[in-house]
């Protein structure tokens, strides 16, 4: 068991991505942060309060001059003492603040520790801990984003909109059954189910993130078909960086697939390299081929290998039956074998994206990178300003609350007992809590008794 | 002087609706018992409206009725009105309620008592108790009497320190006409317990013959009534009415000779004169600190909250058939007597009414029930007890539960048994004292149905069956009682898997099926097979709602088999959360006053959310892998 002494020591780490943003933010976290500040700015930190002046390294040099600003715990992210120092977005200077902060006996942070600790101090809720997880395992930019709008509680805040419009409802189906006797106005069940719908499709809105959260935590399923020998693993090598996959002029060289993490542009992408598509395959081919169709089953992004020099490609049917427009690229290869590539596949390339590259030479490689990005940004899911991905577990808790809701619509459909329809809603809001958190029942009767005169 | 050299097992002290029911349970348990009280002729006294169950408070009597208490039968014999709320709902948001005629009820009560072996009852008003150590040891009466028990169960209701207001009059007292008890106040502070103040109120009572009934409406008792004991498990003897005692047992017919009560509502002028004058309530005008009740506002309260509503239901309900005295249900107030006079009349039917009693609202200490075990026995004082209003609830019904728990696990406490501890899933009664112990409350706790998680279950035709368990296992009722209980159940329990394996007559399916489709499409039941029909109502009743509710019972039960894997998690008694890293110091802080004895109760409490039980159950794993590296170590 791990000991969970994490405020012994005190952490840091660049808060802004790497690169030339115009400031750059070390983050430190623990109990030595404001004897730090003092020593690097020569002045006693006020909480919440910025400090303008020169960081002044270990040996008495100045870095650059800073804005610091240092919260006291438990009122911070991690609930420990936290201290922020903004410096000039010059990634040496950021560098260097580091390098000091390490030699004043800071640790480097590890992945998502911050987190880690906002946690163990109790900051954050169960979904914001999920996201610190998903934080750790980020493999792209954008699942990082993801990750840290959860965090900030967007995930949070959907839910909360739905647990107070469930509560709103539920009350007014619990008052004429706990208070019977009262003057109350005539039970009105059109509301609860307008309600209900409302819940349901936020419900809806909510599920329909969850593909975009596996593409974000696992990386989009990316599937290079095609014909043998067209190149597809040169090119999986050439997206890769580095010679994964054998090569050889000798058709079938494939058999199994290959699968490889490639970050392209923002994205985190799975490359899966299958054996090639032979419409009269040998016995041992089909074997490869049965797998790559199976492959091709669960993409999300086909990259349909043709070699110019071949004019007229043969591809088994039930490939062409899963790509289409919207989840398919046709990349062209060997363009330096035929310049204008003569491939006549009238139904294949009907609307479809085409690029021209050689994995040889790597010609055309970029315009290929930016075509998959501008792929993967179509899988986002229009949420606003905000992203939101759910994970299985989220979309698990709102299955069974959807469950509990349908079951309610149908006792407000066929006027059935109060009491189950109450049971449903119950069961939804519990459902929901499955995710933030236990709704406690005074919230239900806070709304009950808000909106009916109760006491004869 | 001390009275008795022996100590008694238990002394309850207060003869309320708790404290009745303490006593007559560690009586009959065999204890020998003290109930001391500070006037004997106000025993189980209905200091506000003379009516039993209603909501959840009804299923509750029925508990209590399984459990062997008093209440449910002691309304049945002397109930002058009987209804079954939400008749056109579910079985399990159906709830008798019964108006009683009050003093036949004290007098039964009274009675019971008196004729209960092992029971003393001494009329004494308890000033302070008896400590030794961190141990209470006896109680101290008025009379310079002091008395020595094993146990003390404290069931004082609002008169610790009883401040009753009438406009800015005030009167010290826990109820009109009643004295109030202040020292004892102090001899709790003394040990450590805190207390804190609520607020209640109670409307002007009326002489009916000033009453125009006719400018009213009637609301008629059912024709058959619901009653509140088991009368076809009970054993005979229990049944006496008040005026039958000794060898004389006279037929009872339930429910003879219904009275009815009256609706009326309040007018404009009504909420002109509350308008006009709400500098002069004692609620208003800042003169009450106590938090009052939500669900039972004053007139006041109503007029002010809900501005728009133009006007408030008032019941008029019977306090007897002895008697002429009108309760004016709804009109609860603190505003000063000219104004409730003038309020009265301005209501039909009610324009020359006479009061007898002006409405007042009265503040009173209660002990917030956070210092208590599940057993409600007190945190702070080996052996006391705490049931009722003073931890801080309303109502007879909720009283009476406390008192019966805490009577009986007094003597368990004598005994040195573990307490009857009933949990959440399996009663009213479970939810009332979780609630109490784990989270306490802000105003007069009031049971609902909605608070219960498990309500699809507690349909009050099954309370017996659902407390067996407690009540066999600790001697609950007579053993020709229970033989009829598990008889019973074991009949339920046969015809509700028969129904799943006979052929529906028509159509398709089981007859469970054939049952469902009835309920779910409101249409005929199917004929029964005979056997079935010769079955007692109880038994049938309770066998339809199992199989028409079938579905949404079985997901209830797979709710608490998920759950019980949380509450069944022990918390060691010895954790010290403050020294818990992680968890925050607010949960830290009511962990450690509260110290609950499983994650399920840790989980419950106010403040404590999901991330800090994530962090004890952390905690816990590495205290188990710690512990058995220390039993390895000890082994060598
Ligand atoms: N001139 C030229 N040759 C290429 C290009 N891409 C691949 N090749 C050659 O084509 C042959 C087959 O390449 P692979 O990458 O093994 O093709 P594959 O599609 O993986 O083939 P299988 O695994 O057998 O299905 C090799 O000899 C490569 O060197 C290109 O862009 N230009
Ligand atoms: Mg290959």
């Amino acid at each position: 068991m791990r000991k969970m002494d994490s405020s012994h020591d005190t952490i840091v780490a660049l808060a802004t991505p790497v690169g030339t943003s115009a400031i750059a933010v070390v983050r430190a976290s623990g109990p030595q942060c404001a004897e730090l500040a003092r020593a690097i700015l020569g002045k006693t930190p006020r909480a919440r309060f910025a400090l303008h002046g020169d960081y002044r390294d270990r040996h008495g040099v100045v870095i650059d001059d800073v804005v610091a600003t240092f919260f006291a715990g438990p009122k911070s992210y991690t609930g420990e003492d936290v201290l922020e120092i903004s410096s000039h977005g010059n990634p040496f200077i950021a560098q260097k603040i580091l390098e000091d902060l390490l030699a004043r006996g800071c640790r480097a942070a590890e992945a998502g520790e911050f987190s880690r600790r906002a946690f163990l101090n109790g900051r954050i809720d169960l979904s914001q801990a999920e996201a610190v997880m998903d934080l750790i395992h980020a493999r792209s930019e954008r699942a990082l984003a993801a990750a840290n709008q959860q965090l900030r509680g967007s995930l949070g805040r959907h839910l909360s909109v739905l647990t107070e419009e469930l509560l709103g409802v539920l009350a007014r189906v619990e008052a004429y059954i706990d208070f019977p006797d009262e003057d109350l106005p005539v039970e009105d069940r059109g509301i609860v189910l307008e309600g209900v719908r409302r819940v349901m499709a936020g419900a809806d809105r909510l599920l329909a993130t969850q593909h975009y959260g596996e593409l974000l935590r696992d990386g989009i399923k990316t599937v290079i078909v095609g014909e043998p020998n067209a190149g597809k693993s040169s090119l999986l090598n050439r997206l890769v960086g580095r010679e994964r996959a054998l090569v050889s002029a000798e058709p079938g060289t494939t058999r199994d697939f290959i699968e490889e993490r490639v970050i392209i542009g923002p994205h985190c992408l799975r490359l899966i390299d299958t054996a090639g598509l032979n419409p009269s395959p040998a016995p041992l081919e089909k074997l490869g081929m049965e797998k790559t169709l199976e492959r091709a089953a669960e993409a999300d992004l086909f990259l349909l290998v043709l070699d110019a020099t071949r004019p007229r490609p043969e591809l088994p049917p039930e490939l062409l039956a899963r790509i289409d427009a919207g989840n398919a690229l046709i990349v062209i290869n060997k363009i330096d074998l035929a310049a204008s590539a003569g491939v006549s596949l009238s139904q294949l390339i009907e609307q479809k994206e085409i690029v021209k590259i050689s994995a040889r030479t790597g010609e055309g490689l970029e315009a290929l990178v930016a075509a998959v990005v501008r792929r993967a940004e179509a899988f986002r899911r229009d949420q606003g300003d905000e992203v939101i991905a759910i994970n299985a577990r989220h979309a698990a808790a709102l299955e069974r609350a959807k469950v509990c809701l349908q079951g309610a619509m149908a006792h407000l459909r066929d006027d059935g007992p109060v009491e189950l329809l109450a049971s449903d809603l119950r069961g939804a809001l519990d459902a929901l809590g499955e995710i933030g958190g236990r709704i406690d029942n005074e919230r239900m009767l806070d709304h009950l008794f808000a909106t009916f005169c109760i006491g004869k | 002087m001390i009275y008795n050299k022996i100590p008694f097992d238990v002394i309850v002290c207060g003869a309320g609706h708790a404290g009745c029911e303490a006593a007559l349970a560690a009586a009959r348990m065999g204890a020998t018992t003290l109930l001391l009280t500070g006037n004997i002729d106000t025993i189980a006294q209905m200091s506000c409206n003379p009516a039993i169950g209603g909501q959840a408070k009804g299923q509750m009597v029925r508990e209590i009725d399984a459990l062997g208490g008093e209440m449910g039968i002691n309304t049945d014999v002397t109930g002058i009105q009987f209804r079954l709320l939400n008749e056109s709902k579910g079985p399990a948001v159906q709830s008798p309620r019964a108006q009683c005629d009050k003093k036949m009820y004290q007098f039964r009560l009274k009675h019971t008592l008196e004729l209960q072996p092992g029971l003393h009852v001494f009329q004494a008003m308890v000033t302070g108790l008896v400590y030794s150590g961190d141990k209470v040891v006896g109680v101290q009466t008025n009379l310079d009497i002091e008395f020595a028990g094993k146990t003390v169960v404290v069931t004082t209701g609002t008169f610790l320190r009883g401040l009753m207001h009438i406009g800015l009059n005030k009167n010290e007292g826990g109820r009109l006409g009643d004295f109030t008890a202040k020292t004892l106040s102090a001899s709790f502070l003394a040990a450590g317990i805190e207390l804190q103040r609520l607020k209640t109120g109670t409307p002007p009572r009326l002489l009916g013959r000033s009453l125009d009934f006719s400018q009213m409406e009637e609301q008629k008792g059912d024709a058959s009534p619901t009653l509140f004991a088991f009368h076809d498990t009970r054993d005979p003897e229990d049944l006496f009415h008040v005026e039958q005692t000794g060898e004389q047992r006279l037929g009872w017919v339930p429910g003879a000779a219904q009275v009815s009560c009256w609706m009326t509502y309040t007018t404009e002028r009504t909420a002109q004169l509350v308008r006009e004058n709400l500098h002069k309530s004692a609620m208003y005008s800042g003169e009450i600190e106590g938090v009052g009740p939500r669900y039972c506002p004053s007139i006041e309260d109503k007029f002010v909250r809900f501005a728009d509503k133009p006007r408030h239901l008032l019941f008029l309900e019977p306090e007897g058939r002895s008697t002429n005295e009108y309760y004016v249900n709804g009109l609860s107030t603190s505003l000063p007597f000219d104004v409730q006079l003038e309020m009265v009349r301005s209501v039909p039917g009610l324009q020359n009414a006479e009061l007898l009693r002006p409405a007042y609202a009265v503040e009173y200490d209660f002990a917030p029930p956070t210092q208590l075990f599940p057993s409600l026995e007190s945190r702070k004082v080996e052996n006391l007890f705490f049931a009722g209003q003073i931890n801080g609830t309303s109502g007879y019904e909720e009283a009476a539960a406390q008192g019966l728990v805490a009577g009986v696990n007094a003597v368990r406490k004598v005994r040195s048994q573990p307490p009857m501890v009933i949990k959440r899933h399996e009663g009213y009664i479970g939810v009332l004292i979780d609630d109490l112990v784990t989270k306490g409350t802000r105003e007069p706790y009031r049971m609902f149905t909605s608070r219960a998680e498990h309500r699809l279950l507690f349909n009050h035709g099954s309370a017996e069956l659902r407390m067996l368990h407690h009540a066999r296992e600790h001697g609950l009722v007579s053993a020709t009682r229970l033989a009829r209980i598990e008889e019973k159940k074991r009949m339920i329990e046969e015809w509700t898997a028969a129904f799943e394996k006979l052929r529906a007559p028509a159509g398709q399916g089981s007859l469970g099926d054939a049952v469902r489709r009835a309920t779910t499409g409101g249409g005929m039941l199917p004929p029964f097979p005979e056997e079935f029909a010769k079955q007692s109502d109880a038994i049938r009743s309770e066998v339809l709602y199992r199989v028409s509710y079938q579905g949404y019972l079985a997901r209830e039960q797979r709710q608490i088999e998920k759950l019980s894997a949380i509450e069944s998690i022990k918390l060691p008694a010895d954790i010290d959360y403050l020294a818990v890293r992680g968890l925050r110091k607010e949960s830290a802080t009511k962990l450690q006053e509260f110290r609950p004895y499983t994650l399920g109760q840790a989980a419950r409490i106010s403040g404590v959310n999901p991330a800090d039980i994530s962090i004890l159950m952390v905690y816990l794993e590495a205290r188990r892998a710690a512990g058995k590296a220390d039993r390895a170590v000890g082994a060598d």
